[in-house]
């Protein structure tokens, strides 16, 4: 039970990575960005190739897995969601899902459906914590994930935060005071970006990982994650990712385990999901806005 | 005088001449979409009843979609909950296939009616994200559990004498469809699509005129849920065994997807895309892989690769270029074909 407990924490801290940048295209852009998880899958993937296949060192790995996910991010911006600005969110939202789809399968034709094994930034065997083996790369992530929330809240009071902030709320009355909506998105998109690229990164290695492993297995937590936090607070992603992290794996522990119900942590993730949206749907730190 | 009537005679003439080429033109049409199915053989029957259980499904997302503007991102979950269900009634009960294809309609409806509930108080891009979410559940929980589905070895859903062969398998799914497009056009040419367009551009204009909102929505998710379990049913008997793995998410997304490359509210569009979808993944390959000249860089395993590459790459040109869809380019011809009249 306790090593499940753990093991949700950690596991959460990478949906609450994924949430961050959630969090902060929906502040700025009122879109549900189902693309946020491929940014880590293009980064990994980018990495992986310069690392393993290339033989170079770490560090230009993870600046060249980096430089791309930042590349998909602004291309996406340019391609897809600018020329969409006056469709519909609903439109918005399916386009951005054929943008996940297309990235997995570039990743496949590119690089064919096999598992990869990445290093991990800081080799070392696991630390025990309430009876899970916990991997020096899994604090890392912790830590990150602590950091880059603080950080994106700190954005969001400086001048260029509540830049953003104005022109997600009135684009016209932003622009006449001189916010270029166009660099406001570019920016937006980049640093998501950067933060799915970030996660992506630091999450590939604590397992093995396949083409769409971002897409396809973190991105409902993920946005469950946000959902829960309120959907526009950063605290809130960091508290809503490890919540769900922790229910799902608790899930796992009393359905799975002890009643032997399939597929434990998708209903939990789905039920704690229903009872926020339907009991709170401003979520756990949400604010009207 | 005189010159009037001949005028008016000619334009008479004239209009029958026209009505009579329309007439021709679709026949030709309808003939040449037979082809296939008259002389493809098996393999082409098996194919075509594909393709029509995936228009199937593209029509029950163009009800939610298109017609009552509610997203859906779990469609699989209505659709296998159709399967499954004419799956237990053939192979546990031994139900006629036609019990076992009302089962699974019904238990499609019943699955999308609670989904619809929900989406009473969870509207947009919250909705998508339940119905991903419910998908996901239902395909890892419910589509699991073994004394319903038989668990990961699947469910047996054996064809009945009648339908055993193909063909005969083929014009079942065909007359399915067909009944599926007449419901779908009566749905839009009465009060009830009237009303569905208006809940669907603004709810509360619409509770204002009258219309009961909540009802139509249900509606609206229990037709397509019908559809969607019929379409599941359908495709149990097609298979002849069903696996929880069939109902992945991402299948549910190329529903989607296909549904809005086709065009919402066009049913000429949505069944030719649903069916250019279902065939993609069964023809592109062997196709490519019986060229004589090989590209150098590609292989057998890139070929299965590339059908969501081209369904995704054609989705983003439409929505990026033409927004209404096949259905908006086909227009022009449409509009010739029945002069104006129906969408």
């Amino acid at each position: 039970m306790g090593a499940f407990f753990a093991l949700g924490i950690f596991q959460g801290a990478v949906y609450g990575l994924l949430a961050v940048g959630i969090v902060l295209v929906y502040k700025a852009k009122r879109v549900f960005n189902f693309a946020q998880g491929e940014f880590g899958g293009v980064a990994a993937f980018a990495a992986f190739y310069l690392v393993v296949n290339l033989g170079l060192p770490y560090w230009t790995g993870i600046l060249g897995g980096l430089a791309a996910a930042v590349a998909m991010g602004l291309a996406v911006e340019r391609v897809i969601v600018r020329p969409l600005e006056s469709a519909s969110r609903t439109i918005m939202l399916v386009a951005l899902v054929g943008v996940a789809l297309f990235t997995i399968a570039i990743i496949v034709l590119l690089g064919q459906p096999v598992p990869r094994v990445m290093p991990p930034l800081v080799e070392g065997s696991g630390v025990n914590i309430l009876g899970a083996g916990i991997l020096p790369q899994q604090l890392i992530l912790l830590a990150v994930l602590a950091v880059l929330a603080a950080a994106m809240a700190w954005f969001f009071k400086t001048d260029l935060g509540l830049a953003v902030l104005a022109s997600s709320q009135d684009t016209r009355a932003a622009q006449v005071v001189g916010i270029s909506p166009v660099a406001i998105s570019r920016l937006v998109w980049g640093m998501a970006a950067l933060l799915g690229g970030i996660a992506g990164l630091l999450y590939a290695p604590v397992g093995i990982f396949t083409p769409g492993f971002m897409t396809l297995t973190m991105l409902v937590p993920a946005f469950a994650a946000a959902v829960l936090g309120g959907m526009t607070s950063l605290p809130g992603a960091f508290v809503g990712g490890i919540a769900i992290g922790v229910v799902q794996n608790l899930g796992i522990y009393l359905l799975g385990q002890q009643l032997k119900v399939p597929g434990a942590a998708e209903l939990g993730v789905f039920a704690l999901l229903m009872l926020v949206l339907l009991i709170r749907p401003q979520g756990l730190l949400g604010k009207e806005a | 005088m005189a010159t009037a009537t001949m005028t008016f005679g000619r334009i008479k003439v004239a209009r029958r001449f026209g009505l009579a080429l329309r007439v021709a033109v679709v026949l030709a049409l309808l003939v040449l979409a037979a082809l296939p199915l008259l002389l493809g053989g098996d393999v082409w029957a098996q194919r075509i009843s594909r393709a029509a259980i995936y228009a199937i499904i593209g029509l029950s997302i163009n009800t939610l979609t298109g017609h009552a503007g509610q997203i859906s991102l779990g469609h699989q979950a209505f659709v296998g909950i159709g399967a499954f269900a004419a799956a237990f009634m053939a192979s546990r009960l031994g139900a006629p296939l036609g019990f076992g294809l009302a089962a699974g309609a019904l238990a499609g409806m019943a699955t999308a009616a609670i989904v619809g509930m929900v989406a009473l108080r969870v509207t947009g891009l919250y909705l998508a994200l339940v119905t991903l979410a419910f998908g996901l559940t239902a395909e890892t929980t419910i589509f699991n559990w073994r004394e319903f589905t038989g668990g990961g070895a699947g469910a047996f859903a054996p064809r009945p004498a009648l339908v055993s062969s193909d063909h005969a398998f083929a014009l079942l799914c065909l007359g399915v469809l067909a009944l599926v497009l007449y419901a779908d056009w009566r749905l839009v040419s009465t009060k009830a699509g009237r009303a569905l367009a208006a809940v669907r551009n603004d709810e509360r204009i619409a509770s204002t005129l009258g219309i009961n909102v909540t009802g139509y929505k249900l509606a609206a998710f229990s037709l397509s849920g019908l559809a969607a379990g019929l379409a599941g049913g359908l495709f149990a008997h097609w298979n002849q065994v069903v696996q929880a793995m069939d109902f992945e998410f991402q299948v549910a997304l190329v529903w989607v997807l296909m549904t809005v490359v086709g065009g919402l509210r066009s049913r000429l569009g949505v069944i030719l895309a649903s069916a250019f979808f279902a065939l993609l993944p069964l023809t592109l390959p062997n196709f490519l892989a019986g060229l004589p000249w090989q590209p150098p860089f590609l292989n057998e395993a890139v070929y299965h690769v590339l059908p969501p590459f081209i369904v995704v790459v054609m989705l983003l040109i439409v929505l990026r270029f033409f927004p209404g869809g096949l259905g908006q380019l086909l227009r022009p011809a449409t509009r010739w074909l029945t002069k104006g009249g129906d969408r």
